[in-house]
């Protein structure tokens, strides 16, 4: 049972602003899998926005090396989007596991983002390609880093009269990119962790290294500062076990020791040796 | 209150719908389409399944008053009682059915795969049922029903 | 007929979407109904208030315990559960209030105006506290049940063995997961009769509690089963039928329930958590000379079917291998965590978890080869079981082991950390060591047909086709000549629920029964030398001779109060599975990669129904070996209780060995829970063989697996 709530659906971005700053506890409706669901669970709000209708933010391009996905992107479209998939593999990856096809078809990246579940398997693969997430509202626009968005897990800095409408990422041609992500079970699985990764080496040299890991901490972590170490270091066995030491080490110093990592640590050890293996 | 106008297993359809209204509880309660199924209203069993532009979609996430415009499909479309689609002839044939339950929504999981892939592997075919749970079958029959109605059926035409 | 894939009487419609589950009804002026449930595990009741409820809109009635005007409390097996809680609650769900709406919504939305004051008793969250405990969840203590199997002298087997195994192991709570939440429809017939029509199991036992409950005659309730969207045990207790009928009795209008799944997850009944010392001693040669297993099970606070599986895994310990010396003991205790009760083998595949664990244990101390340990200790004809039953007949045991053998020997590993492991079991068809009996009739109507009249509850598994085939076996006659009149108490006898692997064995042979004597009358009459059904039939009825009954209740002795000596059943189910598995040991997940399940049904009334179940079981026991565990309070939902999907699946080859059972019909026994039992077993083997650890707790995620694999490498480096 749905709690009441009345609907509004405009069919462009200056209405659904419009909405949105002449409402009071007014939600922003997208592809519904997360809100619906919460809202079975008790949450409420007398308005919703269902922004669905607005054609301009489910494009995908790309100028040069910067990709521009609408926030009404499905997880489906970006799994299958030629130009994700050229620059951005992890992401088309990480959005061809979430949830189960119906899903996909239906959740888009917007709202994934919004939601904020530190469990998401959008977040590590944009947080490697530098996301920037932009907010616009009757009173201008605003453009900042994924990082900075997201405050906490199911937090994130959007304010009442904002809409997500786009997020940019830079593309990675021509580097190794992938995605891993650990489950219960085959399919249809929450992570219990992930990793996104895009590695350029060179001659036996890593030119330059991204790594996200979800999961671990309030937010997909990036290990900036190992990243930076690993700048035109050899790629052997003992760069690697450093590397990933210093990265556990960071983990532990983000989180503090979780019953969980018992099993996540090794776990995201062993994976990470392979991917910086190759 | 909206009121929408969709396509409804080929026929234009006008209905009066609830804001806060799910397709799943319009389609039941006020189309008397009963073979779309509840079985969680949270979206992850897929007994509520039904095509949305040929794609599967979970009408309990689904709030009915997003349709509008748009081409919705329940097992109904793919066949009556004189002419079975080559799907159900397949699920008759090959055992995919036991209770009953997650059938109506995993046909239409199978119809959408084939509508875009007409020769699935077995491994396309488990990837596209798999946001449709089912408990007595253990799939196994009902990806061998599906493998062979592929061949046997144009889905778009 | 009998031995064809015939296609299942109802998969038209189901392939349709034609069926009408209890939730499609439609009626003039349908309530609603939904249950108040406890929000504590224990505790006092001190008061109850529902004026805020009643004065909601759309509420026409609220119900609590005092206002049933028959007996209070329902059970299967003894009468010891509320129908709605009076004075005291005992676990989180348990009924209270009722109430009735003229819409789902109205009645939803009046329940946060129910107002409860509860004062909590210590919760018992374990067997072990209840056991201990001075806190009594009844008056005459925790202890639900003792059974004990106890066969040669124990102490002298382990004395005459060269090797001794010990391990223990634990299992955890389940949830059915079956596709159709709980849901019925109860009205008021034209003779003021009270009609529920629901998703069942079990239509004459529900039948006969709502008379109970309600305090009128059997004769007054009718109870007819719905299309049921699986039920795999969860739907043999009362759910929805002893609330509609109050609902009904109380308004006199239609109403219908339908559980959310956070409802169906918090009231159904669970598997049972088991924990189980296992002690095992063998000869050199391999040869099993002794079995000690003590279980202790969580059953939660009400009996439900808690004394069934006390029993049942008492009486199939050992597995299906003959041992000289057995001591099983087994006790269920009382807590405040959810009830359990029937679940797919009433407690038999967690059993199976660690009596074929322990085969691998002794198999490996003694360097010998699985399948070879098995096939010396496997159960033969005359062969005797733990109870010291003698197996004449019937007894495929072996054979599955054979057909397995090629695959076996022949196996290969394909990485470093894939690995095979089988599975067996065995298991009694039909109620333990009591009478079980099935009754059907046959009816020559006035249009010239056959009518069957059965009251077995098809819950998907196919046992209306069965049933159907046998007939068509037995009376050689065209399918067009007969007519299935079903699920009705009103047109059917009693032939006991869907449960325990009987409806095929037990129900069918009553079908069979009832054939041979229309059989007999039609060869009298001349039907198979060219007469027609229609002349006979009006011949019939000039005779007032229309009605050909079947019975058959399996032959069983009670067993013995002590060391529960006796014929608990009288036939077993056999199987084998073994199965190969890839274990990801960086991640510890496992895959299962492919399985080959043999089982000895006796005859294959219908062999693409038997693979249907082994398929089935395969997935569930996919579950829980690997993933499914419901966590009370926790575990609300799908989304956080997984089962498997179709990505979870390996191949799997299905083997039918036909040991005839001169009982059954045709020969045939039960398939639905074997094919599940021995599964979860064959996985766990399979991962010892991957990765060389030894798991000791369902399921076997991938954390717990992990934590294994750590384990076993910081013991090696340890190791000077």
């Amino acid at each position: 049972m749905l709690p009441d709530f009345a609907s509004v659906i405009p069919e462009s971005k200056e209405d659904a602003l419009a909405y949105l700053s002449s409402l009071k506890s007014a939600k922003i409706f997208a592809g519904g899998t997360d809100l619906l669901v919460k809202m079975r669970r008790g949450e409420s709000y007398s308005h919703i926005v269902d922004i669905t209708g607005i054609h301009d933010l489910k494009v995908i391009s790309d100028h040069d090396e910067m990709i521009n996905i609408g926030a009404l992107s499905t997880h489906y479209e970006i799994s299958v989007n030629q130009i994700i998939s050229e620059k951005a593999l992890s992401l088309a990856q990480a959005c061809g596991w979430v949830g189960s096809p119906a899903i996909r078809n239906m959740g888009t990246i917007g709202g994934n983002l919004v939601n904020a579940s530190p469990a998401a398997d959008s977040l590590a693969p944009l947080l490697i390609h530098d996301a920037d997430v932009v907010l616009e509202s009757k009173d201008g626009t605003r453009r900042m880093r994924l990082e900075d968005f997201i405050l906490a897990p199911y937090k994130t800095d959007i304010q009442p009269h904002e809409i997500l409408t786009f997020i940019t990422i830079k593309g990675l041609p021509g580097y190794r990119e992938g995605y891993k992500r650990v489950t219960k079970r085959a399919a249809w699985a929450i992570s219990r962790l992930s990793i996104a990764w895009a590695i350029q080496e060179k001659g036996g040299f890593y030119k330059d290294v991204k790594l996200a890991i979800g999961s671990c901490t309030p937010m997909p972590f990036r290990p900036r500062k190992v990243e930076d170490s690993l700048k035109d270091r050899a790629k052997d066995e003992k760069t690697i076990q450093v590397a990933v030491g210093e990265i556990i080490d960071e983990i532990i110093k983000v989180s503090g020791m979780r019953p969980s990592f018992v099993y996540k640590i090794p776990v995201v050890k062993a994976l990470l040796e392979d991917i910086l293996k190759g | 209150m909206k009121k929408i106008d969709f396509t409804l297993n080929g026929k234009q359809t006008i209905l009066d719908v609830e804001d806060n209204e799910t397709l799943l509880h319009a389609l039941r309660e006020k189309l008397d389409i009963k073979s779309v199924k509840e079985g969680c209203s949270i979206g992850e069993c897929g007994a509520c399944t039904v095509l949305i532009d040929n794609e599967p979609h979970y009408s309990c996430l689904t709030l009915a008053s997003k349709v509008s415009g748009h081409d919705v499909k329940t097992v109904e479309f793919l066949g009556d009682e004189n002419l079975l689609h080559p799907l159900q002839e397949a699920f008759i044939t090959y055992g995919a059915v036991q209770c009953g339950y997650c059938t109506p929504g995993m046909l239409l999981a199978a119809y959408s795969l084939l509508l875009k892939n007409e020769h699935p592997t077995d491994t396309d075919i488990k990837e596209a049922i798999s946001g449709n749970l089912c408990r007595c079958t253990g799939y196994i029959q009902i990806v061998e029903a599906i493998r062979n109605a592929a061949g046997l059926c144009k889905c778009n035409s | 007929m009998v031995g064809s894939n015939r296609k299942r009487i109802d998969v038209i419609d189901k392939v349709l979407g034609k069926p009408v589950f209890a939730g499609d009804m439609k009626a003039d002026r349908l309530l609603f109904a939904v249950v108040y449930r406890s929000p504590r595990p224990h505790a006092w009741i001190k008061s109850i208030d529902v004026s805020g409820a009643l004065a909601q809109p759309g509420i026409v009635k609220v119900i609590t315990g005092e206002d049933i005007p028959g007996k209070k409390r329902f059970g299967v097996i003894k009468k010891d559960q509320p129908c709605l809680a009076e004075g005291r609650v005992r676990y989180v769900g348990e009924p209270i209030l009722l109430i009735v709406g003229e819409t789902e919504n109205a009645a939803r939305k009046a329940m946060s105006s129910v107002k409860i004051h509860f004062e909590d008793i210590e919760a018992i969250r374990d067997p072990f506290t209840a056991e201990k405990s001075g806190t009594l969840i009844h008056e005459d203590g925790n202890l639900l049940g003792h059974r004990k199997v106890i066969k040669g002298n124990v102490e002298r087997g382990f004395a005459e063995s060269d090797v001794i195994v010990e391990h223990t192991y634990s299992t955890t709570w389940l949830d059915h997961g079956f596709m159709e939440t709980e849901a019925g429809v109860g009205y008021l017939d034209d003779a003021g009769r009270i009609v529920v029509v629901s998703s069942t199991q079990n239509i004459h036992y529900k039948m006969k509690e709502i008379s109970r409950v309600l305090g009128i005659s059997e004769d007054m309730v009718r109870v007819i089963q719905s299309t049921t969207g699986g039920g795999f045990g969860g739907k043999l207790d009362v759910t929805v039928e002893l609330f509609l009928a109050l609902a009904v009795y109380y308004t006199k209008r239609p109403v219908m329930m339908r559980f959310t799944r956070e409802e169906s997850f918090v009231s159904n009944t669970k598997r049972h958590p088991l924990y189980i010392e296992y002690k095992t001693g063998a000869k050199k040669d391999g040869s099993i000379q002794a079995v000690k297993v003590t279980i202790i099970g969580d059953t939660g606070p009400y009996i439900s079917y808690g004394e069934t599986v006390c029993l049942r895994v008492a009486v199939h310990s050992t597995g299906p291998y003959e041992v000289p010396n057995v001591h099983a003991d087994s006790r269920m205790f009382y807590t405040n965590n959810p009830v359990c009760g029937a679940m797919r083998g009433f407690g038999v595949p967690q059993l199976a978890f660690a009596h074929e664990s322990q085969m691998d244990a002794v198999a490996r101390i003694l360097n010998m080869d699985p399948l070879d340990i098995r096939l010396k200790n496997g159960l033969r004809k005359g062969s005797s079981t733990a109870t010291s039953q003698i197996l004449h007949d019937s007894v495929g045991f072996i054979d599955t082991l054979k057909k397995i053998e090629p695959f076996w020997r022949e196996r290969k590993k394909s990485s470093h950390t894939s690995g095979f492991g089988i599975g067996c079991m065995f298991y009694g068809c039909g109620n333990t060591a009591i009478s079980n009996p099935a009754k059907c009739h046959l009816r020559l109507t006035e249009d010239g047909k056959i009518a069957l009249h059965s009251g077995v509850c098809e819950i998907g598994q196919g046992s209306d086709t069965i049933l159907w085939q046998i007939l068509l076996e037995t009376l050689k006659i065209d399918e067009k000549n007969v007519v299935l009149v079903r699920g009705d108490t009103d047109t059917s006898s009693d032939v006991g629920s869907t449960s325990a692997s009987r409806q095929t064995y037990i129900s069918g042979k009553a079908v069979y029964e009832a054939a041979r004597k229309l059989n007999r009358y039609l060869d009298e009459k001349g039907y198979y030398r060219g007469r027609s059904l229609g002349d006979i039939c009006e011949e019939a009825m000039t005779e007032n001779n229309v009605i050909f009954d079947g019975y058959f209740d399996p032959p069983t002795t009670q067993l013995d109060k002590e060391t529960s000596e006796g014929a608990p059943y009288a036939t077993y189910a056999f199987a084998t599975h073994m199965t190969e598995v890839e274990v990801d040991d960086k991640t510890g997940v496992c895959l299962v990669k492919r399985v080959h399940a043999a089982h000895d049904v006796g005859r294959a009334v219908n062999p693409r129904l038997v693979k249907g179940q082994v398929y089935g079981g395969v997935a569930m026991g996919i579950g829980l070996a690997l993933m499914e565990e419901f966590i009370p309070g926790k575990s609300e939902s799908l989304d956080n209780y997984y089962m498997p999907t179709s990505m979870d699946m390996p191949e799997i080859e299905v083997f039918i060995v036909e040991d005839e059972e001169p009982t059954g019909p045709f020969g045939a026994k039960g398939v639905g829970e074997p094919a599940l039992i021995p599964q979860a077993a064959s996985i766990i083997n399979g991962i010892q063989d991957a990765v060389g650890v030894k798991p000791s707790q369902l399921p076997c995620h991938i954390e717990r697996l992990k934590k294994l694999i750590e384990d076993k490498k910081s013991e090696r480096r340890q190791e000077p």
